[in-house]
């Protein structure tokens, strides 16, 4: 079953269209700043010759995740229960 | 059979719940991977860094938040209600009224050059070359420029009678159908006064 909607989600344009609006609201609140300096921080304490994709993609997704807003994510979680709720039975 | 459907919705409600925050889990690492790339790419690249001063500059060039002054730490309507001198009449005038009064004070700008003209086309018309003293506050003759004979002449009248408050000549705001009172007593109507040689010497 989650296939199927996942499916739907990407051909229905659902899925870009979120994406976009996740990253456009994202911006606005400014969590994509506040992760931009958490960055500087982790880069620094790694040395800047020596950061790889794999220490920031381990360090920046954890701290991502914990700081997106709540309203933020339930705005999200509404949309996608439409979504989910017209498409998926 | 109540029963059971019930229970089979709410399961079917939590499945679709744990679908959607698998989504949105997707979606928020989506953007989280996109800042990683981004950020990996400019620290190879060496452009990451390339915004930061060193702490004394940032901390100088801060924007000013206060009340009364602007972002950059200005007072903005510091000059509001100065005055200044001017260096040619040695006059005070007022910080707004500066501009115009040195553009007529010195003689340049458009309008100056308008009023020298006219001085020029009646100069030699009028023996009477009594030239107006207060330059400056002569706005009234700058407005119309189509009629130079009779507003000139008038106005010449007028301002030899009343040299230091040319404004008072209320006649001259209804330029393009009245003639002020002045007028009449000439042998002149407005208009016409262009076919007149006196009036337009070239």
């Amino acid at each position: 079953m989650r296939a199927t909607i996942n499916q739907k989600l990407t051909e229905m344009g659902e899925r870009e269209r979120l994406k976009e609006l996740l990253r456009a609201k994202l911006t606005e609140c400014g969590w994509r700043d506040q992760l931009k300096a958490y960055c500087k921080d982790v880069i620094k304490e790694k040395g800047l010759e020596h950061v790889t994709v794999e220490d920031l993609v381990v360090e920046i997704t954890a701290k991502g995740r914990v700081l997106v807003p709540d309203s933020l994510k339930k705005e999200l979680l509404q949309r996608i229960r439409a979504f989910l709720a017209q498409h998926a039975t | 059979m109540k029963m059971e459907e019930v229970s089979m919705s709410s399961l079917d409600n939590s499945k679709l719940e744990g679908v959607a925050q698998d989504i949105l889990s997707d979606l928020v690492e989506d953007a989280c991977l996109g800042v990683c790339f981004e950020v990996h790419r400019a620290v190879k690249q060496g452009y990451f860094f390339l915004d930061d001063t060193d702490q004394d500059s940032m901390r100088e060039f801060e924007i000013v938040d206060q009340p009364g002054l602007d972002v950059f730490g200005q007072v903005y309507n510091q000059w509001k209600n100065k005055e200044c001198v001017c260096p040619n009449c040695s006059r005070s005038i007022a910080a707004s009224r500066f501009a115009p009064h040195l553009e007529k004070c010195l003689g340049m700008g458009r309008n100056s050059s308008r009023i020298a003209n006219r001085r020029i086309v009646t100069g030699g018309n009028n023996t009477n070359n009594k030239s107006e003293s207060d330059q400056e506050d002569n706005d009234d003759v700058n407005d119309n420029d189509w009629s130079y004979g009779a507003e000139k002449k008038a106005k010449k009248r007028k301002s030899d009678k009343n040299p230091n408050s040319p404004r008072r000549s209320k006649s001259f705001k209804h330029k393009s159908g009245m003639l002020g009172p002045r007028r009449r007593t000439d042998n002149q109507d407005g208009p016409h006064m262009l076919m007149n040689d006196e009036g337009f010497s070239q």
